[in-house]
């Protein structure tokens, strides 16, 4: 085993607690009890949990709510092009070089953050359980080759290898969530892997050998659900890393540019030069970002909680 | 040298305040070596663990005085207390040895950074000359002071433990369960070495443990304890041979008798006492087969009998009866079958009694 | 030991292998060639397949296939089309620009982090612990380029203490020589400000690490001991409880200075500071893929040699890991 099983997911260490195994349907409902116990006991998945929600809400509902087209160009009541405009009643972000409306985009920008930041977790968190499911349960052989291959992953720089995927590909949303999912599936792998291996050993799968279960039978119905926290917990830290590499890419200029993201917003301010003083044009994306990233933190800290009792204290 | 007076500790909880220790009174003389048994949980750890103010962030030294040497050291500050007194005049020597060193450097590194700590004085090569000769005293080869703690067997571990609790010369040495984890043979001799250098050393000692067999051998004096208070004291030949208090009478069945040949043990029904906020009355009451109407009513106060014998005990006095009826089986099984015998103010405690528990038996748990 | 050390650098070639080959077959497949870009324009449709067979483009694959990983092995990352010069000359510069932003952010963010996170696992459940995690929190969720661009409003636009970006002043000479190009206080002054951004953005991770790791070695019996001998706190904290605590951090370290190889990306571009990162992000909207391709190979084998070292020291690291 190597070492890094016990120090993924790029942040903290994480073992699952040793928490009885128990029947499937129980152990579903246990890991939805523990989510919600997380919200009611939690100050800070309570906080993230509200973030989160607003954003969500403002992304769903952005076509009505925002007061102007992301892309118009507005005039000022004398017809010119309201160019660079601080602040003001009209646009409360103000606008851009071209005159568009930066709360506007911002609005608009939450929802590539919240489609890519779901859609790359769930992508990438299921293949990396179903490597981790193949990997520890089968062993030898076929163990080694999918952690030769988790390892060439872990091989690949990140955002260089994304971009030059997005390029290849070209920058559309889904080719980023796509490419993302490409390697972010390698943490939860690894991960998750180890606790397939400790659950491999339990009884409550020896006595399933005993009633002549089948492989998939045992990896998906018995093994799965008592991964599922775990699980549940990478796919809270993913949604926060594919909004950071998404805003990342899309700084870098190799956002979707039919789409405004957070990211497209402080690239095209920083490619015009006018973050020198143009202040309201990068700090509502940049917050936005943050604070959204924070959400998720937030709630998956106290989910990392429930799973791993060492951290309660 | 050692003078301990209604010390009371409590440790705050999510339930209430847990009364650990609930008026002790203690004294140490230069050289003398005292037991505190009782099962776990009843406060010995934790009265010993006070004199160096060596408490759990929740506990607190809520009353009573320790004077070592006319100073209290309930009144020093953190300062004062690590310079004077912690090690230097009162050291320990933990159950597990093994856990009790840091694991990242050599045992000799180790000792000669509590020696340099408190004698500004001694030179480094000469602490690690006091490290090899210590190892030396003990048996050790003295070159494995170089070694790291997870090299060595548990009963090296132990006397490597042993050479850094006495590396200062202490006056007072805290041994909690000291042998607990070794096997029956190494404890011996574990026991005999550190008496030997304690002798040298004109040490004290306060000898923690469960298990009555140990302190009979080693201990001049021997208190009993039980939801932290000392319900028996004596010299150890009266508390092992003449014992008054039923708990002592219960626990001394529960252990092999070294003087006796054949011997039925029988351990005490029930479990230790739940020491949130407690009421009036004995404590031992739920699980005493001889608890009268008066002892659940009443907390019995120290009795003295005949030289140095100070007893809690309501009954005290018909000790003839007690030790008579104590010995057979039937006193003690009868409890658990005795519905009325179970104390009636707490519902969790009933539950309890009624599960066979042999907490004596099993040895080593953590206080 | 041996034997693991063994099957350790088995792996490493694997991977190895496996990288070059995914990064030939990446580059394969992008869209342009260099005459779509750098050649002059009206050339005859003769002179066109004459500049593809200059640069080998005509081959079948497999053959540029070998040649690539043949040219590689000899130290020769192909030829840039926009430079007009031999990739290795241009990256080699850029590869310790790269280094020496990245390692000083590290070097700042792990021996703050550190320290700091061990502090936090001392005072845990106090108001102090509740802060300093949040303040890492925010940290952890700020992208490097938000920070990038926060510092650079603050110290440059509104202060104006600290130049824009670059290496050096604009129209300055490059100092001669490996010491006298990154040792002077020219270098340090541009450094600062990126460094900053990177140490701030990875500083998260040691104190988050750094606490629980801490959290859990406060509760050993050897700290009781320790407490007991009357050793100060801050002895017991540094010299005993960091330095157990700082066993995962050596692998970490090492799995992190990998990773923001890749992440230098990011703040070379707010501040442009010419490395690879920067080189490699430029080279792919110019389709020089021979320069794009070097510098992705270099990031690569950072990531790759890390990685395999962070496996190496976890073992060295700790007296009582069996290698098995």
């Amino acid at each position: 085993m190597s070492v890094r099983d016990k120090l993924s997911a790029i942040g903290e260490t994480m073992a699952i607690g040793d928490s009885e195994s128990s029947t499937e349907g129980s152990r579903i409902r246990e890991t939805i009890d523990a989510i919600i116990r997380v919200f009611r006991g939690e100050r800070m998945a309570q906080i993230g949990g509200v973030i989160l929600l607003s954003f969500i809400l403002v992304g769903l509902f952005a076509p009505m709510l925002a007061p102007y087209d992301p892309g118009e160009m507005n005039r000022g009541e004398d017809g010119e092009l309201l160019r660079l405009d601080a602040p003001s009643q009209d646009h409360p972000f103000g606008t851009t070089n071209l005159g568009r409306d930066i709360l506007s985009q911002v609005m608009y920008g939450a929802r590539v953050s919240l489609i890519v930041g779901l859609a790359a977790a769930f992508v990438s968190t299921v293949i990396g359980t179903n490597v981790a499911l193949i990997a520890g349960y089968y062993g030898g052989t076929v163990d080694n080759i999918l952690m030769r291959l988790v390892d060439i992953a872990y091989g690949l720089p990140f955002l260089p290898f994304v971009i030059a995927l997005v390029f290849i590909f070209g920058s559309s949303l889904w080719n980023i969530i796509f490419v993302i999912s490409l390697l972010m599936w390698r943490s939860s792998a690894r991960v998750i892997r180890s606790e397939v291996l400790s659950q491999k050993g339990r009884p409550y799968i020896e006595s399933a050998d005993a009633i002549g279960a089948s492989n998939l039978r045992k990896m998906y119905i018995h093994i799965l659900p008592n991964v599922l926290p775990l699980m549940v917990l990478y796919m809270a830290f993913g949604v926060a890393w594919a909004v950071i590499y998404e805003a990342s890419i899309a700084f870098l200029g190799f956002g979707d540019p039919s789409m405004y993201s957070w990211g497209t917003i402080m690239f095209e301010a920083y490619s015009t030069g006018a973050i020198r003083f143009a202040y309201w044009w990068v700090i509502p994306p940049g917050v936005c970002i943050m604070l959204f990233v924070m959400s998720v933190f937030f709630i998956g800290r106290s989910l990392e909680k429930i799973t791993n009792p060492d951290l309660r204290h | 040298m050692l003078s301990i007076e209604n010390l009371n500790v409590y440790y705050e909880t999510e339930e209430g305040d847990v009364h650990a220790v609930d008026g002790v009174n203690l004294e140490l003389e230069r050289n003398e070596t005292i037991g505190l048994v009782g099962e776990s949980g009843c406060g010995k750890t934790t009265t010993a663990k006070s004199i160096i103010r060596l408490l759990a962030t929740n506990g607190r030294i809520a009353d009573g005085t320790i004077e070592f040497e006319g100073t209290d050291i309930t009144e020093l500050s953190d300062r004062q207390l690590r310079k004077q007194i912690r090690w230097n005049e009162v050291s320990m020597i933990p159950q597990n040895a093994m856990n009790g060193f840091d694991p990242v450097y050599t045992v000799g590194e180790q000792i000669v950074e509590v020696i340099r700590a408190h004698e500004s004085k001694t030179s480094k090569n000469e602490a690690w000359e006091r490290a090899r000769d210590l190892f030396d005293r003990l048996g050790i080869e003295s070159d494995r002071v170089t070694d790291y703690p997870h090299q060595f067997s548990g009963g090296m571990a132990q006397r490597a433990m042993v050479a850094l609790a006495l590396a200062l010369s202490p006056s007072i040495v805290l041994a909690d369960e000291p042998t607990t984890a070794l096997d029956v043979v190494i404890q011996d001799r574990i026991l005999r070495v550190i008496k030997d250098l304690q002798d040298e050393l004109n040490s004290s000692m306060i000898l923690i443990t469960h298990d009555m067999s140990v302190v009979s051998e080693t201990c001049d004096d021997i208190a009993v304890m039980y939801g932290g208070r000392i319900v028996e004291y004596a010299d150890a030949e009266t508390v092992i041979k003449e014992p008054r208090h039923p708990y002592t009478l219960g626990l001394r069945n529960s252990f092999p008798d070294i003087t006796q040949d054949s011997q039925e043990l029988i351990s005490i029904p029930g479990v230790p006492p739940d020491l949130v906020d407690p009421d009036e009355g004995c404590k031992f009451a739920p699980r005493c087969p001889f608890a009268e109407d008066q002892c659940w009513e009443e907390t019995p106060q120290p009795e003295e009998y005949g030289e140095n014998h100070i007893v809690e005990c309501h009954r005290a006095d018909e000790v003839e009866h007690l030790q008579e009826e104590a010995k057979k089986r039937e006193t003690w099984m009868a409890m658990k079958d005795d519905p009325n015998a179970a104390p009636t103010k707490d519902v969790k405690d009933v539950k309890d009694v009624n599960q066979p528990a042999d907490t004596l038996q099993e040895g080593s748990h953590d206080d | 030991m041996r034997k693991f050390i063994i099957r350790r650098i088995a792996y490493l070639l694997l991977t190895y292998w496996a990288f070059i080959t995914v990064l030939f077959v990446i580059f394969r497949m992008t869209p342009g060639d260099p005459t779509t870009m750098y050649v002059v324009e009206g050339m005859t449709e003769a002179e066109r397949q004459a500049t593809l067979e200059r640069y080998g483009l005509t081959d079948p694959l497999h053959i540029q296939y070998l040649n690539y990983v043949g040219d590689l092995l000899r130290g020769d990352l192909g030829f840039s089309y926009r430079y007009n010069t031999s990739v290795a000359s241009i990256l080699i510069i850029k590869f310790w620009n790269t280094i020496f932003l990245m390692a000083t952010s590290l070097l700042i963010a792990y021996s703050i982090g550190i320290l700091f996170g061990a502090y936090l696992g001392w005072v845990r459940g106090t108001a102090k612990e509740k802060g300093g995690l949040l303040l890492a929190l925010i940290f952890r969720s700020s992208p490097e380029f938000w920070i990038g661009i926060v510092l650079l409003s603050v110290f440059v636009f509104r202060l104006g203490w600290f130049p824009w970006g670059g290496i050096r002043a604009i129209g300055a000479e490059a100092p001669v020589g490996f010491t006298s190009r990154y040792f002077n206080r020219e270098f340090a002054y541009h450094l600062f400000l990126p460094a900053l951004t990177g140490a701030i953005y990875y500083m998260a991770q040691p104190i988050l690490l750094m606490r629980s790791s801490m959290i859990s070695v406060l509760n050993s019996d050897f700290i009781e001991i320790k407490k007991a001998e009357g050793l100060s706190p801050t002895r017991i904290v540094y010299k005993h409880a960091a330095r157990n605590s700082m066993l995962p951090m050596a692998t970490v370290i090492a799995l992190v200075a990998g990773m923001s190889i890749g992440g230098s990306l990011v703040i070379e571009t707010v501040f442009s500071w010419p490395g690879m990162g920067r080189e490699m992000v430029e080279s792919v909207h110019h389709n020089d893929y021979p320069m794009a391709m070097g510098a992705f190979f270099l990031m690569g084998t950072v990531v790759i040699f890390m990685n395999f070292l962070a496996d190496i020291a976890y073992v060295y690291l700790d007296p009582r890991v069996r290698y098995d």
